[in-house]
């Protein structure tokens, strides 16, 4: 401990700036890593806490996927005799275009029975609606909001609200103000109660209910109960606790739970290398230090717990104010993220609370301090091996050795090779990520030879350009390729991702495009709700012959998207009159012809799956696919499989009649209209309009509105990746400071040289910014590189584990273009403060520098 | 040629230290100057103030009749370029640069063209001898070696001054001796004015004046027929 006071506490007071760089690599790591976790957590516990507060004393629910289902299945429930109550509910998230921003949501119970499940807790005024519940029935108008909502809206009792229905805009009177706590906390006190058979009118749903939530008979163990009810309803039905119901949830954000784990990894590799980086110098500049320790008898072992507790300090130090910054971000990115899967996958969530989870910041502290003691641990054990004599000798600082050298030549070889046959054998997930891994080890192993090669090609080039400055700057980094290597690596790995998503982006938006221009044909969409991808509001049966009877409508397709358990995973059934919309619009087949799979699916004889969905099932063509319905399983074998890209977790068609047989649902989310030849898209959509202006409604988007949309939805998808790139492109030029610095410290003497020869300040600079350009152009040079190989991993991970979507591999060269000028700007960025200190300072002071 | 009037060097720290505490002195064109002394009194602190490397804290310095305290660090250095040529003790030469780039460094930085820089390095390393050795980087060198490229280098550009910080003192005797041959040389051939800070008595005797310095101040100035043989 004295030892760690004496040595290690002076030479980083000495050196701040160089620490505090070293511990944002760290800092970003972990704030990114928190960040994201309590973002996703926070989203997940109000998601878990509004269904727990919804449910009251419910003790099972019993839902059929998003279609819900018919009234009758109440009745068959309520006769049960375990069951001692039971009530309908339907639930909705909708934009009332308050005050309050953003959505609301909708809770839709049947009051006679619901309060004995349910306790809602009246303002005085209003008990008498709970009291006799008729009052609230017998005004199907009425309407309960939270005392917050009340009051941030301005709302009292027998106030009007004025909500969008499937009838077009109707008022709504406020009949109760719920006190807070309990239920009116759910979805962040923006709640809304109303009857349940309002709603059925409201949100277009028919005679179905979305879900029934029940008491048992005192004594009836929920187990019990459930057993007894999933005989009774059949595997159709999910019969679950309200605990359980987060799961798919839990699974629609587990995508993004993948993605803050690759992110803040990545970012926490990255500052590894930099901390490597750092203590590699710091070994080589304290090597008559530790030579001195040495011949005064400290052992090996000292030496290097020396070097380690220093890591560990270091690491603690940037984990505590990398937590501390991650739980400041995550409130921003929770309500991103809250609203990022509502956009996406129309489960809409408010995260107004973080969840901060004291486990998440121990193991981030600990995360933090095992990067920091493992970058450390190469250098601290080079430090142990300084050999005294040696290192008390004056002389140039020591370079790699030739037998460091020579096994990590071996060592890249030997994971190349590894790398090469592992992607041949190809297969299960051991081979595909150890593939990757050795392949990003390998080039690791290979990037300081490499940084030195590289750097005596770009010699002649810097020469050119400034004959003394530019020899100088590139010599710097072959003369030290330990100061470089980890600043060039890190550059490198980032510059890889950035590659890699890069071209991942590309070729998504291609394949979109692709998708788009086939699938996405129709003139104009008639949605129910503003967003096409909220599923609140349904269309009747009816629609699509009223809107083929308007003029210049050539034919409308009625479709229903709903989402179903397959095999615990979320999925998309579409379905439509498969003969009709396949007249229209083929998508393009990865399996099966297109002539045998749309008259099979239509005449009910099979489904046809998007591409990502067999593939993230491992699916085949011909195989039988049974999806559990409440009318019993549906089974029917694959006829075709085709590049769908409408859901992430993948979609599956399915015939009209035979959705309607299974699900008894005949509703609509969105009508395909195709106009005759020479009809006027606006004059159409005006006509649209006006026909249910006074009836449904409606909303009405053109081609370019949808693929906007869809353009737009992506965007946020990558906006969200796009913080990666931020962090490691951040990390990266923060390594570049940090190598400079030392760089600047290291050629002081050099530098000083070049003044009293003559250099004026300017040449100095430039001798400065053109290392920095020099270390950028090796990275870009090495991280375009790692780029290509990367992105071919990227694909192949999206293919097989992420979306299931099989997409091009398109080199992103605008992408490496634009990264030229940025990496090149930012490196020099990074070199105007160490410019500025290398031309500041004594020269005397400079010439006598050891 | 060398002007100095009152010249005084503090170095401020915990406790203030007088290098120079008032030195007066004029050193004409052509002279071959050793400046001798105990170590820490203010030799190469004279040197440094001489060669516009650092400023004094009071007092004037005038080379060719300019005053080098009115001048930015900018002017500082033109003047160091055109009329100064450094010789240290460590050579200090740049590790990855071979003999005939150390040499046209100076000439690059004053962007001459590249085949009279090459002219130019090529004549000097003939100067010094070192024709021979025009790829070799220093550490291909012996230490007299290093020392005559520095010595050419110092002299790209013919400078009338020629400043060195002890020349001799990291060779051994054999070596110091061809040095200091080298620099007469190039006090009479190019009548080059010279100043050479130094701990050998044989270098101080070799020149025609020798400026004693002790605790800041010029002890003794003896001409060439005043210095003990």
């Amino acid at each position: 401990m004295k030892l760690l006071h004496l040595i290690s506490w002076q030479y980083t007071r000495k050196h701040g700036l160089r620490t505090v760089l070293t511990m944002v690599g760290i800092v970003l790591g972990v704030a990114v890593f928190v960040g994201m976790h309590t973002a996703n957590q926070s989203v997940l516990v109000a998601f878990h806490k509004t269904v727990n507060r919804i449910a009251g004393a419910t003790e099972l629910q019993i839902t059929a996927g998003e279609p819900g289902f018919a009234e009758e299945i109440l009745e068959k429930v309520q006769s049960i005799p375990e069951v001692r109550v039971a009530v309908p509910v339907i639930e909705a998230s909708i934009n009332p275009k308050l005050k309050t921003p953003g959505n609301i949501l909708v809770l839709a119970v049947d009051m006679t029975g619901d309060s004995s499940l349910r306790d809602y807790d009246l303002d005085d005024g209003g008990e008498a609606v709970i009291d006799d519940p008729l009052i609230f029935l017998a005004q199907p108008d009425s309407l309960m909001v939270t005392r917050e909502f009340a009051k941030a809206n301005g709302l009292a009792i027998n106030s009007k609200v004025s909500m969008e229905t499937m009838q077009g805009p109707k008022t709504f009177t406020v009949r109760g103000i719920m006190k807070s706590g309990g239920l009116t906390s759910a979805f962040g006190g923006n709640l809304a109660v109303m009857d349940v058979y309002a709603a059925q009118k409201v949100f277009g749903r028919g005679r179905r209910f979305d879900r029934i939530d029940l008491a048992l008979q005192e004594g009836i163990g929920v187990d019990v109960g459930r057993k007894k009810l999933e005989q009774i309803l059949g595997p159709g039905f999910q019969v679950e606790t309200p605990a359980a119901r987060g799961k798919q949830f839990e699974s629609l954000s587990s995508v993004y739970g993948m993605m803050a784990n690759l992110t803040s990894l990545f970012a926490l590799f990255i500052g590894m290398f930099i901390i490597y980086n750092s203590f590699a110098i710091a070994v080589t500049q304290r090597r008559k230090e530790i030579g001195i320790l040495r011949a005064l008898g400290a052992t090996q072992g000292q030496i290097q717990t020396l070097f380690l507790i220093e890591s560990a300090i270091l690491g603690l130090f940037g984990s505590v104010a990398g937590v501390a910054l991650g739980v400041l971000i995550a409130r921003g990115m929770a309500r991103g993220l809250g609203d990022f899967l509502g956009e996406i996958y129309g489960v809409a969530q408010r995260a107004d609370e973080l969840s901060t989870d004291t486990r998440l910041l121990a193991f981030s502290l600990a995360l933090g301090v095992l990067t920091s003691l493992i970058a450390a641990w190469i250098p601290a054990r080079s430090a142990a091996r300084v050999d005294p004599v040696q290192a008390l000798q004056k002389g140039r600082y020591q370079q790699l050795t030739t037998g460091e050298n020579r096994v990590r030549a071996v060592a890249a070889v030997v994971f190349a090779a590894l790398a090469i046959g592992l992607a041949m054998v190809g297969g299960g997930p051991f081979f595909f990520y150890g593939g990757y891994l050795s392949a990003v080890v390998a080039a690791l192993m290979v990037t300081p030879w490499a940084a030195v090669w590289l750097s005596w090609m770009l010699r002649p080039l810097l020469r050119l350009i400034r004959p003394v400055e530019g020899a100088l700057a590139v010599d710097s980094l072959i003369q030290s390729p330990r100061r470089t290597s980890g600043t060039v690596a890190a550059l490198m790995l980032s510059l890889a991702l950035v590659i890699s998503l890069g071209g991942l982006t590309r070729a998504s938006y291609d394949s979109l495009n692709q998708w788009m221009s086939v699938g996405l044909n129709p003139d104009l969409f008639l949605s129910p709700s503003q967003s096409i991808s909220d599923r609140s509001y349904h269309f009747p049966a009816e629609i699509v012959d009223q809107v083929k009877a308007i003029d210049g409508v050539r034919t409308a397709q009625g479709v229903r998207t709903v989402r179903v358990n397959y095999r615990n995973e979320p999925i998309m059934i579409v379905t439509a009159d498969v003969a009709a919309i396949s007249g229209e619009a083929k998508l393009p087949a990865t399996a099966g012809l297109h002539e045998d799979m749309y008259p099979k699916a239509a005449a009910g004889e099979g489904v046809i799956l998007s591409d990502n969905l067999a593939n993230l099932q491992k699916l085949k063509l011909g195989e039988m696919m049974e999806l559990e319905s409440p009318n019993g399983p549906l089974r029917l074998p694959i006829v075709g499989i085709v590049l769908d890209y409408s859901d992430q977790k993948g979609t599956v068609l399915i015939d009209r009649k035979v959705y309607m047989e299974k699900w008894k649902d005949d509703t609509y989310n969105v009508i395909r209209i195709y106009l005759k030849p020479g009809a006027d898209v606006v004059t159409v959509r005006q006509a649209l309009l006006e026909r249910f202006s006074s009836g449904l409604k409606v909303f009405v988007f053109t081609n370019k509105d949808i693929r906007d949309y869809v353009v737009k939805i992506t965007d946020q998808w990558f906006g969200l990746t796009y913080i990666q790139l931020a962090v490691a492109v951040l990390v990266a030029v923060l390594g570049i400071v940090n190598t400079l610095t030392v760089s600047i410290t290291d050629r002081r003497r050099e530098l000083g040289v070049l003044q009293a020869v003559g250099a004026l300040r300017n040449q100095i600079r430039q001798t400065v910014w053109l290392e920095a350009i020099a270390i950028g152009l090796v990275g870009l040079a090495l991280g375009l590189g790692l780029g290509a190989i990367a992105l071919y991993y990227s694909l192949e991970f999206t293919a097989r584990d992420f979306a299931g979507m099989r997409l091009e591999y398109k080199y992103p060269w605008a992408m490496a273009a634009f990264l030229l000028p940025v990496i090149l700007g930012s490196a020099l960025l990074a070199a105007i403060g160490p410019a500025e200190s290398a031309v500041r300072g004594s020269l005397v002071e400079a010439l006598e520098y050891e | 040629m060398i002007e100095l009037t009152g010249v005084q060097k503090h170095f401020e720290g915990k406790k203030r230290v007088t290098a120079l505490a008032g030195v007066n002195l004029k050193i004409e064109k052509g002279e071959m100057v050793a400046l001798v002394g105990p170590s820490g009194s203010g030799k190469s602190t004279l040197l440094n103030l001489i060669g516009g490397l650092d400023r004094p804290t009071a007092g004037d310095i005038r080379l060719d009749g300019q005053l080098l305290s009115g001048l930015n660090d900018d002017d500082l250095t033109r003047v160091r370029r055109d009329k100064i040529g450094f010789i240290f003790q460590f050579f200090n030469l740049l590790p990855t640069l071979s003999c005939i780039e150390n040499v046209a460094l100076p000439l690059h930085l004053r962007n001459w063209p590249s085949t009279k820089i090459r002219e130019r390095a090529l004549e000097l390393l003939g100067l010094v001898n070192l024709n021979h050795r025009l790829d070799h980087l220093p550490e291909e060198l012996s230490g007299g070696e290093r020392q005559r490229v520095a010595i050419a280098r110092a002299l790209s550009v013919y400078p009338p001054v020629l400043l060195a910080d002890e020349p001799t003192g990291n060779l051994d005797s054999a070596t110091g001796a061809e040095i200091l041959k080298l620099m007469r040389d190039v006090n009479e051939r190019l009548g080059a004015t010279v100043l050479v800070v130094t701990h050998d008595r044989g270098v101080a005797d070799s020149c025609s004046r020798q400026i004693s310095l002790r605790d800041g101040l010029v002890i003794e100035d003896l001409r060439r027929e005043n210095v003990r043989k």
